[in-house]
């Protein structure tokens, strides 16, 4: 396989191709293999000096311009503009909405209560039970769940429609005990304050005589 | 020259009993991994299935020993140190013999070094199970198992070096280079990592914390995959891909080039692991840019590989070892571009903590270590045992299976990744909450779960063929070791001093002009300019004396080459250096002592003994502890009204070991924890209440009914060890963190734990509607707290409600530029900008 000339294997490697542009076999033999010489390609030196480069000039612009805001700048204004939104969506859904306007217009939707319904066993059942009576029943026991009962017919936290959207909202009183200790969590932080209108709308019509409303 | 010739043997016994082991626990490794993906699937994997097995025999919701957080490691540990650490040792010794043209020094160590490292597997495969860990990704064995692993490797690379040294070849081969880039910079990276301050046989406390934990473990991580993963297989690939395809190698130049700068810059990239996470900026600009320098290098052994074929690429429709040869540097190519990928910070916003990973990695473990290993076994077996390769037609259908196992494998897991990493980002119309659930993303990619555990299975049973094609290849011939006639040179290498190889144009130049790279990181203000100004000065100066008699500077490096000792000084430098440069400034600067803002609340003892349990089942596996700067993370895990409620580093500065995590399979915990009780000065609540997590722990499909994740019913019945807590306690009191030890004395520290172990216990057991225990059906309040209050359940859940806990710190004045930190003097250039100091309370 070596056919390379005589002649080749005085020369030395890298003058010879550069100046000859031919390959050159290495002369040298390790346990029979063998090594040509072949001049970088062009596109892999490019990618490697390109990346070099590039280096140097992101550090420069990130360290000595200012241009580039720090993370953490950047994700406290955005998060900043979204709580700003929720205050502002928060606003309007309180301006439309209060305990006589959820009786009247959000708990006959049924579209409301069918999205509250879907809210509410995604996210509140493993606490309150599926039929709301913070129980679930294990081979014919019944075993008490973390939440509130929703069926018994006491409002700890108050028994206006809008007691239960701000409980919702903003979790267990930060003054109270919880029940026996349990606390619920704001879940205004993780809903838009439609969505927790829709959760209180549901929770409303399951206890249509608690808050005055025909069966 | 004068020379005289030798005969002599080779010692083919160590390569067959590291190939046969390789094979071995291969297959054991890739069963596990099979397991593992399958539990992401269907929960019941976790031990229930036993019930359906043993027709109702067993009972119960799983088992302890088989759970994910506890099987995942054992799956990464056994497939890179049982699997491709055996298969590494039988190409090195095999081929390093040949090229040395002498047999290995020491056959005693050479058989110390296999029955060592076997034994270490074995002590892995027992321990892991059984919950037995540092909770480090691939760094979890235990002490007593790293000084082991530390002495074998020892005997390995005295083994090795000696071998060296005995040589008749003068010159160092390409394949040479790359050992020893291995050997040497996996002890340091295995050391340095794996510094630990023992409290008991079992279990000791990396000597890191927090941010600096996190910056070693993924200099070591990211470099397990460069010097255990890709290095000794490059060099295995420089050896066997030529030989098979009877090819010279494509260029000799280009192993020059690559080899260097791979050893060099590769080091720099761990910190792309932690990208938009609390690690402090200029490390994680460092991570994405030396990662993306670093892809022309890897490509070059690609390219070295693949066009060595040309000229060749007919024998690969006949030959299956050069199918594997050629598909396994395919895929080396194509993983090592997604790398560099990956590490763009706005790229990896989207794939990190998602499988988008979990495939990247795959590509590379099946594509190129999985193939590289099969080619080699395939070449290797009829030459060890003197015979023809079994069955081709099944090698070259164990070719065909594996690749369409890979390439389900990796495509289901870029769609599982990119899917997940979609909707975890994806906002509701209303801009201001997030669309979906953690759990139905998880249920979203349930599809392409099913697929890796296909494209896995078919991989594996590919695998299977190589075994059973292996050994009945073994048995039609007999076991003979290769004897050759060699020619002994005269000893007129080896022979350059040591100071002589170090002060020379081309080492002074590149060690000059890496030196001022490194002042331009980290000199203040304006001196910084003057060092990257000299730099390039430098660099100019290099290219000049190069050009001017490029013979003197090629001479110098093959005279490197006849010097092994010189040779081997050098690759230790360039890979020291990168490291260096990250660890040492980040130890000296990232100090509690220079905590702005944020400061970790200290665990009570009995948070400590419930981390402690969190880390031995593994939750790391699938919990992060790491709110990213990013939106979707903030909004999703931080809580309402705190605008800047991403975790800032000083949150988790007294974690050993750090448990950011680099997966998410559940949701994110780092606020999961909270305030103290009303009245109560040890427990606390924070999102979801003691007994939530009572429910939840015991059957998460309570929670949730799509949850993937185990039923921990084990930790309701172990004990929580608090014996042993005076002398955690006391270990990391040793370790900085100020606990007021021995100030507060062994008898207060049990008290403590009892103390606050009863109070969770009570919260669940006393009041309207307590909790039961099915185990204990007809005990009263008072048996249950007293049972339970000793039970790991209890101290887990005291750790859960612990998470994020931290306290203010506030140093008055303007921010003062620190030295050895990038980011202080951006920072103090605009007083304005105070970024990490103030906290913005919106909404309330």
């Amino acid at each position: 396989m070596s056919d390379t000339s005589p002649e080749d294997k005085q020369v030395r490697r890298g003058n010879y191709a550069q100046s000859k542009n031919e390959i050159v076999l290495r002369e040298h033999e390790y346990d029979g293999i063998q090594e040509f010489d072949q001049k970088l390609p062009n596109w892999w030196l490019f990618t490697l000096y390109i990346a070099i480069g590039w280096t140097v000039v992101h550090w420069c612009i990130y360290y000595y311009t200012n241009s580039i805001q720090t993370d953490q700048q950047r994700v406290q204004a955005e998060i900043v503009s979204v709580e700003q939104q929720k205050a502002k969506a928060l606003e309007e859904t309180l301006r439309t909405l209060n305990d006589e306007t959820m009786l009247t217009k959000w708990v006959p939707d049924p579209a409301v209560i069918a999205a509250g319904e879907t809210t509410f066993t995604a996210n509140c059942v493993a606490c309150h039970g599926a039929d709301l009576s913070a129980t679930m029943t294990v081979d014919g026991k019944s075993y008490p769940l973390p939440g509130l009962s929703l069926v018994d017919g006491q409002w700890k936290y108050g028994s206006k429609p809008m007691d239960l959207f701000k409980l919702i909202n903003e979790g267990t009183p930060a003054d109270s005990e919880g029940h026996n200790g349990a606390r619920m969590q704001a879940w205004g932080q993780v809903f838009s304050p439609k969505t927790v209108a829709e959760v209180t709308a549901y929770v409303i019509s399951r206890n249509p005589k608690d808050f005055g409303l025909s069966e | 020259m004068t020379t005289n010739t030798r005969t002599i043997t080779y010692d083919d016994a160590s390569v067959r009993r590291f190939m046969i082991a390789s094979i071995a626990w291969g297959l054991i490794g890739m069963l596990v991994g099979l397991i593992c993906a399958t539990q992401l699937s269907w929960w019941q994997m976790n031990g229930k299935f036993l019930e359906t097995l043993t027709f109702g025999l067993f009972k119960g919701d799983g088992v302890a020993y088989l759970t994910f957080g506890r099987l995942r490691p054992l799956h990464t540990n056994a497939v890179i140190f049982a699997f491709v650490g055996n298969m590494m040792f039988a190409g090195i010794y095999y081929s390093t013999q040949r090229l040395c043209k002498c047999r290995t020094a020491s056959d005693i160590l050479s058989i110390i070094h296999f029955w060592g490292w076997q034994l270490i597997i074995l002590s892995a495969a027992i321990t892991l199970p059984a919950g037995f860990t540092r909770g480090k990704e691939y760094a979890e064995l235990i002490w007593p198992i790293n000084v082991a692993v530390a002495v074998i490797w020892l005997v390995f690379a005295v083994n090795f070096f000696w071998t060296l040294a005995k040589r008749n070849e003068p010159s160092l081969y390409v394949a040479l280079w790359f050992y020893i880039a291995t050997i040497l910079t996996v002890t340091m990276l295995y050391v340095v990592n794996h510094l630990s301050l023992p409290t008991s046989l079992l279990h000791s406390y990396p000597i890191f914390g927090g941010l600096q934990d996190a910056l070693v473990q993924w200099w070591y991580g990211h470099n397990a995959v460069a010097f255990f993963l890709t290095t000794p297989i490059l060099g295995i690939m420089y050896y066997f891909l030529p030989k098979a395809a009877n090819r010279p190698v494509y260029s000799y130049r280009l192993s020059i080039i690559h080899f260097w700068s791979l050893v060099f810059i590769y080091i720099w990239a761990g910190p792309h692991h932690l990208l938009n996470t609390a690690l402090p900026h200029w490390m994680q600009m460092l991570g994405m840019l030396f990662s993306l320098m670093l892809w022309a290098p890897s490509w070059g052994g690609m390219l070295n590989g693949l066009f060595t074929l040309r000229g060749a690429w007919d024998k690969l429709r006949t030959d299956p070892v050069l199918k594997f040869f050629a598909a396994g540097v395919t895929f080396y190519g194509m993983a090592t571009f997604e790398g560099p990928l990956l590490a763009i910070r706005p790229v990896n916003a989207l794939s990190h903590y998602t499988d988008w990973t979990i495939g990247h990695v795959h590509s590379g473990a099946l594509g190129w270590n999985g193939f590289m290993a099969a080619g080699m076994f395939y070449w290797l077996a009829p030459r060890l045992w003197k015979t023809k390769l079994w069955s081709k037609t099944m090698a070259d259908f164990h070719f065909w299976i594996g690749l369409v196992g890979i390439l389900i494998y990796v495509g289901s897991m870029w769609a599982a990744g990119i899917t997940q990493g979609l909707m975890l980002g994806t906002l509701n119309p209303d801009g201001i909450s997030m669309k979906y659930e953690f759990v139905e993303t998880l249920k979203k990619i349930q599809p392409e779960y099913i697929f890796r555990s296909i494209g896995g299975g078919f991989f594996l049973f590919g695998f299977i063929l190589c075994a059973i094609n292996i050994v009945m290849t073994a048995r039609s011939g007999k076991p003979v070791d290769d004897t050759v006639e060699v020619n002994v040179p005269e000893k007129t290498y080896d022979r350059l001093a040591l100071s002589k190889g170090l002060t020379n144009d081309p080492v002074l130049h590149i060690l000059i002009f890496i030196l001022l790279i490194c002042l331009w990181f980290f000199l203040p203000p304006h001196a910084d300019k003057a060092a990257l100004g000299l730099a390039v000065i430098i660099a100019i100066k290099a290219i000049v004396d190069f050009k001017k008699d490029p013979k003197k500077w090629d001479d110098w490096h093959e005279r490197l080459l006849h010097n092994y000792l010189p040779f081997t000084v050098l690759v230790g430098i360039a890979a020291a250096i990168g490291g260096s440069a990250q660890i040492i400034p980040s130890l000296i600067v990232n100090t509690d002592k220079n905590v702005e803002g944020r400061l970790q609340e200290l665990y009570t003892p009995l948070e400590l003994a419930g981390r402690d349990i969190y880390v031995s089942e593994g939750c790391y596996n699938c919990h992060s502890q790491m709110i990213r700067t990013l939106k979707p993370d903030v909004m999703r895990y931080g809580r309402a009204g705190h605008s800047d409620d991403y975790s800032h580093l000083g949150e988790s500065i007294y974690d050993h070991p750090f448990q950011w995590g680099s997966k998410r399979t559940g949701p994110d915990l780092a606020r999961e924890g909270g305030d103290l009780v009303k009245g109560s000065d040890l427990m606390r609540s924070g999102k979801r209440d003691n007994k939530w997590h009572w429910f939840h722990f015991r059957n998460p499909r309570w929670a949730n009914e799509d949850s993937n994740m185990p039923s921990y019913a084990h930790l309701y019945e172990a004990k929580t060890d608090f014996k042993a807590l005076p002398s955690k306690i006391k270990a990391l009191r040793n370790l900085g963190v100020p606990y007021p030890y021995p100030a507060m004395t062994k008898d207060d520290i049990d008290e403590k734990a009892r103390e606050q172990a009863m109070e969770i216990a009570k919260s669940l057991f006393e009041g309207g509607t307590p909790v039961s225990y099915d185990g204990m059906p007809k005990a009263t309040s008072a048996e249950l707290v007293n049972t339970f209050s000793e039970r790991q359940i209890i101290a887990l859940i005291a750790y859960i409600q612990k998470i994020g806990a931290y306290h203010e710190v506030n140093h008055d004045g303007p921010v003062e530029p620190k030295t050895l930190d990038p980011d202080s003097y951006r920072r103090a250039s605009t007083p304005t900008d105070a970024d990490s100091k103030k906290t913005t309370q919106i909404g309330n």
